[in-house]
């Protein structure tokens, strides 16, 4: 286990002071066991012994895994500053059909929008300047509970609109020209 | 920061009427094999091609086609190669047989979709640059992934290209019919959906037009509709003509708020302005229409803008101030208020934070005289029932009936897309329409009973001719419109209406989940404010004018200074300068439904929130947060800082408030017939009338629309056509 | 489309990769070596950075940067504070950073943001 202590600057060496015993029984020390009546230590136990192997293998036993909560925030580590964290509300949500088109390939991901705030016209070139850093930050994910998850990590208060799977409604042609119900078409 | 505790996700059903299903002995159609691209897939059969392939993932091109219009056949993009046909089929049109292996990539398939694309192509005009549609064209994106790479066409050195002349068709849609391919699209939607048989085609082969053939204005409350539907740039917004490219442009989600139906759209806009509004998919509200009215008022959040505010110096004069001074000057008033003395009325366009905000504010400062402009009869049951005053059928349980009565309601200007599904009810599964009031064209048959409170007395006696056909419905639904309920015999006519509701609904003998009695609201604040405890009507501010009034959009004019006395204090609070800001003393300026996270419940009672697209312009504020404000002047601090924490004090009054995209169905039918049993029938002697008549009255309602100009060329265009000779 | 808002509480553990420590125990020491090692390059730091701050006000800045993460719990948020701590150590102590990178952790805004509701709505801010 390998400790990270960083050596300081070579060429200057750390002063330390050296007390001898007398002079810390002068000054009062700390440390318990110097205070303490040599009967009463000498009824206290040793701490129970344990075995060489015992310390070296809890971290195999599990193939290396730790245990750690299913919780995890990670917006101290991200960077992200904290009013954007708790003052920000994030939509997720499966994009619909564009209504001029009929292209569907756009709708197959869920996406991960923040609320929007002001933009206004740039005066120098007429592009849209912002306040806002996230403001252009759309995530797009295989599925919702992987949207959640990152939503959940990074401390970020969300919603869902969840999903209709709609029923393709029946059609045919030949309704068009039925004798007895008003699907007859009139026109092209 | 409170978090809601747990997910809700209840799964939608999706209620569809199937057409022609064969069925074997155990009452479910057997399935069908059919292979896609090898993959094979079970349908029902009467499956299009198209639609087993969709159902396997392959989406095979089209223009012609549209999912809720009838089939046409025309465009011949969407042929596929059958094994063993001679010919490719049209997979729209072409119902599937049990073993067919349909092949959507293979070299037949391929070659006809580059033959039909390259013969579009040659009559088509070198728009792309010029063109609206450009970056949301199907023409452009289906050449690119289904087109060849070279054009054959050599006759532009000689005859050169087909072109057409313009056609007039209103104020509010461009058309290049130069850029038609035929795809007939908009005269199906015209004839089916709108029900105004204007489109059609004229002259044959490289001739053919299509349009009005004189010239007509499409006159439908849904005709913005057909700019969706157009594939390519022949049909383009004109409000919306050469403003931006879909590409340089946001959308955000939203709630339509100029009717109550609730409907979802897109806000789409670009630095800070909102350019249009588009429809959003919803099976059960608005399927993919819009009404012209939440299409094209958008340019209405321009104008009229209050932006600052405003208070009433000595001189009687509206002088901008800051905010400070404002809410100083506000919270003066209040304070000098007692009990009853404050007063608040509430307009159409207030969201749910809004007015929960207001109401705890004033019920601390000892009031309870909140009321909405509209009325609702609080006599009898009143507005306690929550089943009173819902559509509790839901706007898609309509497909469902077999008979309709709609009372002292025009569905088809009071909410359009209601009465687009009404029509699809209609065509589709022959329901039979009744009305009582006027006749009004409601773009399908229907049968006028008479607009005379008796119709109302025999019906629910059960003295009509019509009463028959009622009790013999398997499933009735009884609509009364709220703008009947807004006279002063109102209460009598919601009793009748719930008589026959009620009698109707146990003729009929349906289960507990067919609800009869709907009420149509006509404004998309209504729900939630009566959810939230608002009483309906100002008659209690009328039997006791306050010394201090707060208007919260208030703008329809149901109150004016002289109902009030002479040292009253108005307060408005509100986006637009309409009539409430003129009567006020204090302005305080407001979010528009385009500039909040609000939420609004639609007709049927399910709440549904619209996002920020863009930030209130000049010093205004979201509602909410201007209450909240106030409160904290005044003295009254309002337990909540953050959306979060004031939707869980929605959540603590009304919790179906932020249920959001779910219906919260209501019952008690029986007892509020029961309750009703207690109002002394007084019937008045006035027949049942509608505001909105015709199509001049649909477009300007309510504050936006009336700052809209797009609203008011309308307005002129269809008067226009009426002292036309066709 | 209904809409499920907030968070849920998961309860439960996982069973993860360790970033560098396997328990509580060694991620406490490493804290607390950084620590040290901060501490004892604060002399260091104001003489060679020249700011205009004095020892014991680093080392209480020290301590507070310290105490910001005080309740990190999983044992991987806490190595990954730790690697972030050390990389900015190292580029302290390496004269990668000049004097405007450290007086960075002093910096308090010359106009503080408005904190109560009725600032922020008057200065219109979300």
């Amino acid at each position: 286990m390998a400790s990270v202590i960083v050596n300081v600057r070579p060429g200057l060496k750390l002063f330390q002071s050296v007390l001898t015993c007398s002079s810390r029984r002068a000054f009062g020390s700390t440390s318990v066991l110097m205070n303490e009546d040599p009967l009463k230590l000498a009824q206290l136990k040793d701490a129970p012994l344990k075995s060489l192997d015992d310390l070296l293998s809890s971290s195999e036993k599990n193939d290396g895994l730790i245990t750690v909560e299913n919780k995890v925030d990670i917006s101290i580590l991200t960077g992200v500053p904290q009013e954007h964290i708790t003052t920000r509300h994030v939509r997720i949500w499966k994009p619909v059909k564009h209504a001029m088109q009929s292209g569907t390939n756009n709708t197959h991901k869920w996406k991960m929008e923040f609320e929007s705030r002001e933009r206004w016209e740039n005066p120098l070139m007429g592009w849209a300047s912002s306040g806002d850093p996230l403001s252009n930050m759309q995530l797009s994910f295989g599925n919702k509970e992987e949207a959640i998850a990152f939503c959940e990590k990074n401390g970020w208060d969300y919603s869902v609109n969840e999903v209709v799977e709609k029923q393709p409604r029946p059609k045919s042609y030949g309704i068009n020209f039925s004798w007895n119900k008003k699907t007859r078409t009139s026109t092209k | 920061m409170l978090r809601l505790p747990f997910l809700r996700s209840i799964p939608q059903v999706t209620r569809v009427a199937s057409l022609g299903a064969r069925t074997n002995s155990t009452g479910a159609p057997e399935k069908v094999e059919v292979f896609i691209d090898g993959q094979p897939v079970l349908v029902d059969p009467g499956t299009t091609v198209l639609q087993a392939a969709a159902m396997v993932g392959v989406e095979i091109p089209r223009f012609c086609y549209h999912e809720r219009l009838s089939v046409a056949g025309n465009c011949r993009m969407c042929l596929v190669e059958v094994e063993k046909s001679a010919k490719p089929v049209a997979a729209c049109a072409m119902p599937v047989m049990k073993g067919w292996r349909i092949k959507t990539n293979s070299d037949l398939t391929r070659k006809a979709r580059e033959g039909v694309m390259e013969f579009l192509l040659v009559n088509h005009p070198l728009d792309c640059p010029i063109c609206d549609q450009g970056g949301e064209c199907d023409l452009q994106d289906q050449s690119m992934a289904f087109g060849s790479d070279r054009s054959r066409f050599t006759d532009i050195a000689f005859s050169g290209k087909r072109a057409v002349e313009d056609k007039n068709v209103g104020p509010l849609i461009k058309t290049i019919m130069t850029r038609c391919i035929h795809c007939t699209r908009c005269i199906r939607f015209a004839s089916e959906v709108a029900g105004v048989d204007d489109l059609g085609t004229t002259g044959r082969g490289g001739d053919m037009q299509v349009g009005t053939y004189v010239e007509k204005m499409f006159l439908s409350e849904l005709s913005g509709n057909v700019i969706d539907l157009c594939p390519v740039g022949a049909l383009t917004s004109k409000p919306y003509a050469f403003m931006a490219r879909p590409w340089e442009t946001r959308k955000t989600d939203s709630i339509d708020v100029m009717d109550a139906v609730g409907s979802n759209i897109f806000v789409t806009h670009r630095t800070g302005e909102v350019l249009r509004v588009l429809p959003r998919t919803h099976e059960d509200i608005n399927e993919e229409w819009l009404s012209d009215k939440s299409r094209f008022a958008c340019d209405g959040l321009k104008r009229q803008r209050l932006v600052s505010p405003m208070v009433r110096d000595s001189t009687g004069k509206l002088v901008m101030v800051e905010w400070e001074d404002a809410l100083v000057a506000v919270a003066r008033a209040l304070q000098s208020a007692k009990g009853d003395e404050l007063a608040a009325i509430v307009g159409g366009f207030a969201d749910a934070e809004a007015l929960v905000a207001l109401k705890d504010m004033l019920n601390q400062l000892g009031s309870e005289s909140l009321c909405t402009e509209e009325v609702f009869p609080m006599d009898g049951a009143g507005t306690d029932l929550r089943s009173n005053y819902l559509l509790n059928s839901t706007i898609a349980g309509v497909e469902e009936a077999d008979v309709v009565l709609l009372i002292g309601t025009n569905t088809r200007f009071e909410a359009p897309l209601f009465n687009a599904r009404l029509r699809k009810s209609w065509i589709n599964n022959d329901l039979r329409v009744a009305t009582v009031g006027p006749d009004v064209d409601l773009t399908y048959e229907t049968e006028n009973l008479g607009d005379s409170m008796q119709v109302l007395q025999d019906l629910a006696e059960g003295r009509h001719a019509f009463s028959k056909v009622l009790n013999g419905a398997k499933r009735p639904i009884i609509v009364v419109g709220s703008g009947a309920l807004q006279r002063e015999d109102g209460a009598t006519v919601l009793q009748l209406t719930q008589r026959i509701a009620q009698n109707a609904r146990v003729a009929a003998n349906v289960g507990h989940d067919w609800r009869v009695l709907n009420v149509l609201q006509r404004v998309a604040s209504q729900v939630a404010a009566l959810d939230l405890g608002y009483k309906a009507g100002i008659e209690a501010i009328r039997a006791n004018p306050p010394k201090v009034l707060f208007l919260l959009g208030a703008d329809e004019g149901v109150i004016s200074r002289e109902d009030l006395p002479k040292d009253c204090f108005v307060i408005y609070q509100g986006h637009h300068g309409d009539r409430g800001a003129s009567m006020a003393d204090a302005v305080l300026p407001g979010a528009a439904y385009t500039e909040k996270q609000a939420t609004y419940v639609n007709m049927e009672g399910r709440a549904q929130q619209t996002y920020t697209a863009i930030t209130p312009p000049g010093l205004a504020r979201e509602d909410w947060k201007i209450l909240r404000a106030l409160g904290e002047v005044v003295g009254v601090k309002l337990p909540y800082d953050t959306l979060t924490q004031l939707r869980a004090r929605l959540t603590e009054v009304s919790p179906n408030l932020t249920r959001y995209g779910d219906v919260e169905s209501a019952n008690y039918f029986a007892q509020a017939v029961e309750l009703a049993k207690l109002v002394k029938a007084q019937p008045n002697s006035a027949p049942l009338d509608v505001r909105q008549k015709t199509l001049e009255d649909f477009y300007i309602t309510d504050s936006i629309s009336r700052a809209s100009p797009t609203m008011a060329k309308c307005v002129q265009a269809v008067k226009k056509q009426r002292q036309s000779k066709y | 489309m209904a809409s499920t808002a907030g968070t849920v509480i998961k309860s439960g553990v996982k069973q993860v990769r360790p970033l560098l420590s396997v328990d509580n125990a060694e991620a406490r020491k490493r804290v607390l070596n950084l620590y040290k090692a901060w501490y004892r390059q604060v002399p260091y730091i104001v003489l060679e950075y020249d700011i205009p701050k004095n020892e014991s006000q680093c080392r209480a800045k020290l301590r507070e940067e310290f105490e910001k993460h005080r309740h990190a719990k999983d044992v991987r948020v806490i190595d990954m504070l730790v690697v972030k701590g050390q990389m900015e150590l190292v580029e302290t102590v390496k004269r990668w950073k000049q004097k405007g990178h450290v007086m960075n952790y002093f910096r308090t805004p010359i106009n503080p943001k408005p904190n109560d509701f009725l600032s922020k709505f008057i200065a219109g801010s979300a």
